[in-house]
């Protein structure tokens, strides 16, 4: 559907007759109407959801009163004191994440781009690999692995020569060390978890970007004599500018709702410590007792600042488009 | 300017691969709500006896379930022949999304069974009937143990009818005390000397498997200590974890981990299955766990049933500790329309006989009084259990519990955050306590 719209400018350009006008539009329907039903009602129903006073399935089944709430549960939430460590942890998590993504991904797409043509096939499929697999067999294989007695990751620790272990970490046994326990090392995991999953399609893309590089202006660059770094800082990175500008959003985009990850690594929704603000809104509208509204409204400013995140990304990419 | 043609082409390629899995999970949702659909509802408004009574079972059954419940079934249909009684397993991990939806939809089953922990929360949704009446007229009834009764009710009202309970007791491994030449502890300290006594035996083991995110277990030692969760005076909630003998509980259960160091610091994370799964294989002495759960661990390793005992949790200085009674309870779905058939079918199913023959193959006890007080001191297992079912206590009696106890995870939080050494016990427990009341007497 996109495809007819994007390519359209590439036909010769019709004479605008009024049917021909009209068609485009209407071809587009089905589309536009799949998104509203599917993107916009929920969007509405929970803006509405978040002004009410919800805690009883019967109401979201009609049978009850939808008592109005006005902007208390909005409110509630943001003199709540522990919402301000949900959206600290949110925004230093996600601002780490899409760093160290972004780095890793750009890495090994240079990686790939300068790799022969098989080893780059062999590279290539293993990092897709990470990407294919499923965010929720992806964490719970992580959990195995940092698991506290059986664990590759205790396992390996365990390995450490005593006497090293002991001055670097002070323990030389990890038998039933809590990987999970102190928040740092929770969102350390966490981050390597999402980092790992999310890079590849940072890389695929920026190996895509570099593949549509002019060879010649590369060569040129490298015939003045510049360095690995500056042909990176003044040709590479000015080209596909509009490639990283998306990268970013989606991946700004991605960090900041993680859910399956944390809920999977943090066994559920008991860790209110390492909570960020998607698990926050799950656990407030789900676990019992629920909270629809108030889950809702967590779910409203959550889309808020991505938006606003988002929107100002946006701006500043189509800003430097114009120039 | 090919970069940007082949920018835009990627941004198309993002979009479409993400609509169709919107898609998808549409179509799954309204599958989902399809078949949640066609549960019930040909029950006939008329008075005549209805032609289908669905019945949802915790868990995934099994040929003993499958073959007692075809029994219950003609029981039934002595008295209403007429009516199909269909019998639909949920698995208990399951059951709240699965209530939530046949609430949410308007339709649901006609007899359920759920944890005797959630009857109150689903009370307080209006999915359960008031049943009140009922369990008044029906003679059986009166000879149900009074704390399970209970925990079933809301405001004074009746939810569900109790239909099978179990206690935890300590789990232990024979074969390691009789090397470490330890005997089953009787009082707190010989608890932790035995602990000692074997994870010195057995290097690599630990003394103890501590569930040290779970709060179940731990109710034992602050009841056996003399501490309180919460108690009602009034109308207001006082939370009972700043006393000394609530204080002295806390210190003992996290110096497990910190200072005897019989248990893990990973220890502070575990819930009940985690800890039970140390025992299961073989890398536990001891750990918590209730008489039902004996099949799951011996799913992990068949050959525990020859080397494992078990002991009650014990008090301070001897004597079993008091135990929260878990177990399920029976209950009729708001919804229903064919209530008074669904309730024959209810007094069906916990006739006496029944109600033993079904906690028989559970392993889990009847909640008859007089099914408990006998018949189980020869059983090298369930000895154990029937000493404490004898004393058993409930988690505070209000609907506000539920917050406490599944969304802030007071207790759980309150304990991990000692053993992660965040907080001391005088912090911890002064924190717990604050939250617990601010929780309970809000409006």
């Amino acid at each position: 559907m996109t495809d007819v719209t994007t390519e359209r400018p590439a036909v010769p350009v019709p004479r605008w007759s009024r049917g021909a006008g009209r068609l485009p539009y209407l071809l587009m329907l089905p589309c536009l109407v799949v998104i509203a039903v599917l993107l916009l009602w929920p969007l509405v129903q929970i803006g509405v959801m978040s002004l009410y006073d919800l805690d009883s399935v019967r109401q979201v089944r009609g049978d009850r009163e939808w008592p109005w709430a006005g902007l208390a549960n909005y409110r509630d939430i943001l003199t709540d004191p522990f919402f301000h460590t949900v959206l600290r942890n949110t925004v230093l998590f996600a601002a780490a994440n899409v760093v160290l993504t972004m780095v890793l991904g750009t890495l090994v797409g240079l990686l790939l781009h300068r790799l022969g043509r098989r080893m780059a096939a062999f590279v290539g499929a293993c990092v897709l690999l990470a990407w294919a697999t499923p965010a929720l067999t992806g964490t719970i294989t992580w959990k195995w692995i940092f698991d506290d007695t059986n664990g590759l990751v205790t396992w390996l620790f365990n390995a450490l020569p005593d006497g090293l272990s002991r001055s670097v970490f002070g323990r030389a046994d990890w038998t039933g060390y809590g990987w999970f326990n102190a928040p740092l090392s929770f969102f350390a995991i966490l981050t390597l978890v999402v980092v790992w999953h999310s890079f590849p399609f940072v890389a695929v893309s920026v190996l895509a970007g570099l593949k549509s590089l002019p060879p010649e202006l590369l060569e040129a660059a490298r015939v003045d004599g510049a360095g690995p770094w500056r042909v990176f800082r003044s040709v590479t990175f000015p080209l596909l500018r509009p490639v990283f500008g998306i990268l970013v959003v989606l991946s700004t985009i991605w960090d900041f709702k993680v859910f399956t990850q944390q809920f999977v690594l943090a066994g559920g929704t008991q860790d209110r410590p390492t909570f960020m603000l998607s698990i926050y809104s799950y656990a407030t509208a789900f676990s019992p007792p629920p909270k629809y509204g108030l889950g809702a409204a967590i779910a409203v400013v959550l889309t808020v600042i991505l938006l606003v995140v988002t929107g100002v990304y946006v701006r500043a990419l189509l800003r430097q488009e114009e120039l | 300017m090919r970069p940007e043609a082949d920018e835009r082409g990627r941004g198309c390629v993002v979009k479409t691969r993400r609509r169709p899995l919107q898609v998808v999970t549409v179509a799954l949702a309204a599958a989902m709500l399809l078949s949640a659909c066609d549960s019930a509802d040909d029950g006939g408004g008329d008075g005549g006896d209805p032609t289908k009574l669905t019945v949802w079972m915790m868990g995934e059954g099994g040929e003993a379930q499958n073959a007692f419940l075809d029994e219950v079934e003609q029981q039934f249909r002595t008295k209403h022949p007429n009516t199909d009684v269909v019998v639909q397993y949920v698995p208990w991990l399951e059951a709240p999304k699965k209530f939530q939806a046949a609430l949410a939809g308007g339709e649901g089953p006609d007899v359920t069974e759920l944890g005797n922990t959630e009857t109150q929360g689903w009370a307080e949704q209006e999915a359960l009937a008031d049943l009140t009446d009922r369990l008044a007229g029906w003679a059986p009834g009166q000879d149900i143990l009074p704390d399970l009764v209970k925990n079933a009710q809301l405001d004074g009202k009746q939810y569900g009818i109790p239909w099978y309970a179990g206690v935890r007791a300590i789990f232990y491994r024979t074969d390691w005390f009789a090397e470490a030449g330890v005997q089953p502890p009787k009082n707190w300290d010989e608890l932790v000397q035995v602990a000692k006594a074997v994870q010195a035996k057995k290097p690599g083991t630990y003394g103890i498997a501590l569930p040290g995110n779970s709060e179940l277990p731990f109710y034992s030692f602050l009841w056996g200590a003399g501490g309180e969760i919460a108690t009602e005076n009034g109308g207001t909630w006082k939370s009972g974890y700043t006393s000394p003998e609530a204080r002295k509980a806390v210190t003992f259960w996290t110096d497990l981990v910190t200072v005897h160091k019989v248990a893990p610091p990973a220890a502070a994370g575990w819930n009940e299955v985690d800890a039970r799964t140390q025992f299961a294989t073989g890398k536990a002495a001891m750990a918590f766990a209730g008489s039902w759960q004996q099949a799951a661990m011996l799913k992990a390793d068949p050959e525990l049933s020859k080397v494992w005992g078990t002991f009650p949790i014990p008090g301070p200085d001897g004597g079993p500790a008091p135990a929260f009674a878990g177990g399920s309870d029976i209950a009729i779905w708001e919804d229903s329309k064919a209530k008074d058939v669904a309730w024959d079918y209810v007094t069906v199913l916990l006739e006496k006989q029944n109600n033993k023959k079904w906690a028989d193959s559970l392993s889990f006890f009847p909640v008859y009084k007089d099914l408990v007080g006998s018949g189980y001191n020869d059983d090298k297992i369930m000895a154990a259990f029937a000493a404490s079912m004898r004393s058993t206590k409930l988690t505070p009696m209000t609907p506000k519990w539920v917050e406490v106890s599944r969304n802030k995870t007071v207790t759980q939080v309150m304990n991990s955050s000692i053993m992660k050494g965040q907080k001391t016990v005088d912090q911890a427990t002064a924190d717990a306590a604050a939250e617990i009341e601010s929780i309970l007497n809000a409006k």
